[in-house]
Parts: C-alpha cells; sequence; structure tokens
C-alpha cells in the first residue's frame, strides 16, 4: 500500500471489480483507452485472474479519504521483467468518481505513483502511450514534467526523473501541506 | 476593496484572465487557463489577498469561484452584498 499526497493506493481485489468495471466503461473513461470497447463480467474477472499472477504489472485502487475514487496500473516495459526489476514503466491512471477528474487531486495518485517508481523502485524512465486527442491528458503528463519522443498514430512520451523532479516540486508542496 | 472585490481580483491576477470572467460557475479545468499550475498561483492570491494559509483539503475542494467563498468563509470571509 502506498500512502501520500492525501491518497492511498491499495492492491485490487476481488471486491473491487464490480465498481472498478462500471468506471473502466463509463465512456468518458473509455473513451481515451487504447482498447476502448466496453468489457463484461466475465473477461475483467479473467482479466484480474491474469494479472493477479503477472508479475510484470500491478494494479491499485485510488482512495480519497477512504472513499475508492479511481484506478491506477504500472507496468514494466521490455520483455516479461518484474515490476521490481524494471529499468522503465508505463504508468496508467483513471479518475471513475467525476468530482475529482476535474480537480488538482487528480495528480496525487501520479505523484504517489512516480515517486514509488523512480524513488523506491529505481526506474531510469517512465513512458505512456497517448492517443492524440486526449489533449486533457497531454496537458495533464506535460504538467508533470513528460515529453513527446514520437508523435504517430499514437503519441510516445517519456519522463525521466530530473524533469520530473523540476515539474513537480510545488504541486507536491501544495498537495502536502 | 470589498471582498468579493478581492475575490475577483484573486482569480483574475491568478489565472490571468478579464475580472468579467471570475463567476460563481467559473470551474478548474474548463478554461485553459486554470490549470493545475494556475490553480496553485489563484492559492498564493487568495492567500495574499485575504491574509489565510490553506490547508490541503481547502486547495483540492477549490474547484470553482462558488467553492472558494464557501471555503474563504470557513475563514470568517463574507461574501453578503
Amino acid at each position: 500500500m502506498l500512502t501520500g499526497y492525501q491518497v492511498t493506493l491499495r492492491d485490487v481485489v476481488e471486491n473491487d471489480l464490480d465498481q472498478l468495471r462500471e468506471w473502466r466503461n463509463l465512456p468518458e473513461v473509455r473513451q481515451f483507452m487504447l482498447s476502448d470497447s466496453t468489457i463484461d463480467d466475465e473477461q475483467q474477472r479473467a482479466w484480474f485472474k491474469k494479472v493477479q499472477r503477472d508479475k510484470t504489472q500491478r494494479h491499485f485502487v485510488i482512495e480519497y479519504k477512504g472513499q475508492a475514487i479511481g484506478s491506477a496500473n504500472i507496468k514494466s516495459r521490455g520483455n516479461n521483467i518484474p515490476i521490481e526489476q524494471a529499468n522503465v514503466i508505463e504508468p496508467g491512471l483513471y479518475i471513475g468518481e467525476a468530482k475529482y477528474r476535474q480537480n488538482i487531486l487528480a495528480f496525487a495518485p501520479t505523484l504517489l505513483l512516480n515517486d514509488y517508481c523512480f524513488n523506491k523502485l529505481g526506474v531510469t524512465k517512465l513512458v505512456a502511450v497517448v492517443k492524440p486527442d486526449n489533449q486533457a491528458a497531454l496537458n495533464y503528463n506535460a504538467k508533470l514534467g513528460y515529453k513527446v519522443v514520437n508523435q504517430g498514430e499514437l503519441i510516445d512520451i517519456s519522463l525521466n526523473f530530473e524533469d520530473y523532479q523540476l515539474h513537480t516540486q510545488q504541486l507536491k508542496a501544495f498537495l502536502s501541506r | 476593496m470589498s471582498n468579493q472585490q478581492k475575490l475577483t481580483e484573486a482569480f483574475s491576477q491568478g489565472l490571468g484572465i478579464e475580472s468579467k470572467q471570475v463567476t460563481d460557475a467559473l470551474t478548474y479545468n474548463t478554461i485553459p487557463e486554470w490549470d493545475s499550475t494556475a490553480h496553485m498561483i489563484l492559492i498564493a492570491e487568495l492567500e495574499n489577498q485575504f491574509n489565510i494559509m490553506l490547508d490541503t483539503d481547502d486547495i483540492i475542494d477549490m474547484s470553482s469561484v462558488a467553492k472558494a467563498k464557501e471555503i474563504l468563509s470557513k475563514h470568517d470571509i463574507s461574501f453578503d452584498a
């Protein structure tokens, strides 16, 4: 479990699945996902069974004041590299509760997760793939220090530790008063 | 300067927008100017204007002008006409 910046990230458990699927299937959440079709109960349970055994990824529920508000995950980049040994990690996030989507709090789980990746896991960089029409995610990630490294049908962005530190100092201070 | 004028000034300066854009309905991330960076500048402006220190919960909750008034009222700052 990770705690900081007013939020907690805990591992997904079976009881979370209905809530996660409800959020995941919201048009406003899935429209910007690379796989944007809806998922059913059976697909989700199969996914949960798979990720429970998969050492290359980890999935969290985001909690704020004891209430689940969204989900975050990290996946190692490379050939079947366990999270603990990864040099490059791809984080993912969505805020399910609408009232926190348009809110500065949406940065908190990412700051917590990025700190964990850089400081605890010792990764050299974080990467993400964003749909070109997902301007909100591009803006959001630019605020965290991400830079565009490739622009094609999808946009590849990347973040190193120095840029991350430089861009998030003030934001971290505001969310840690 | 009235509290309403101070509030309008803080939003206008903090977000870099015209005073007439500062209405109760104005909400975080609904105009390009009110992004996360501007939000932090706004918080500093409000703290200066009203000589208060906001805590993190307030910073998170301050998602609109209407919400800002509600939060400031906890600091005994009134916006009655």
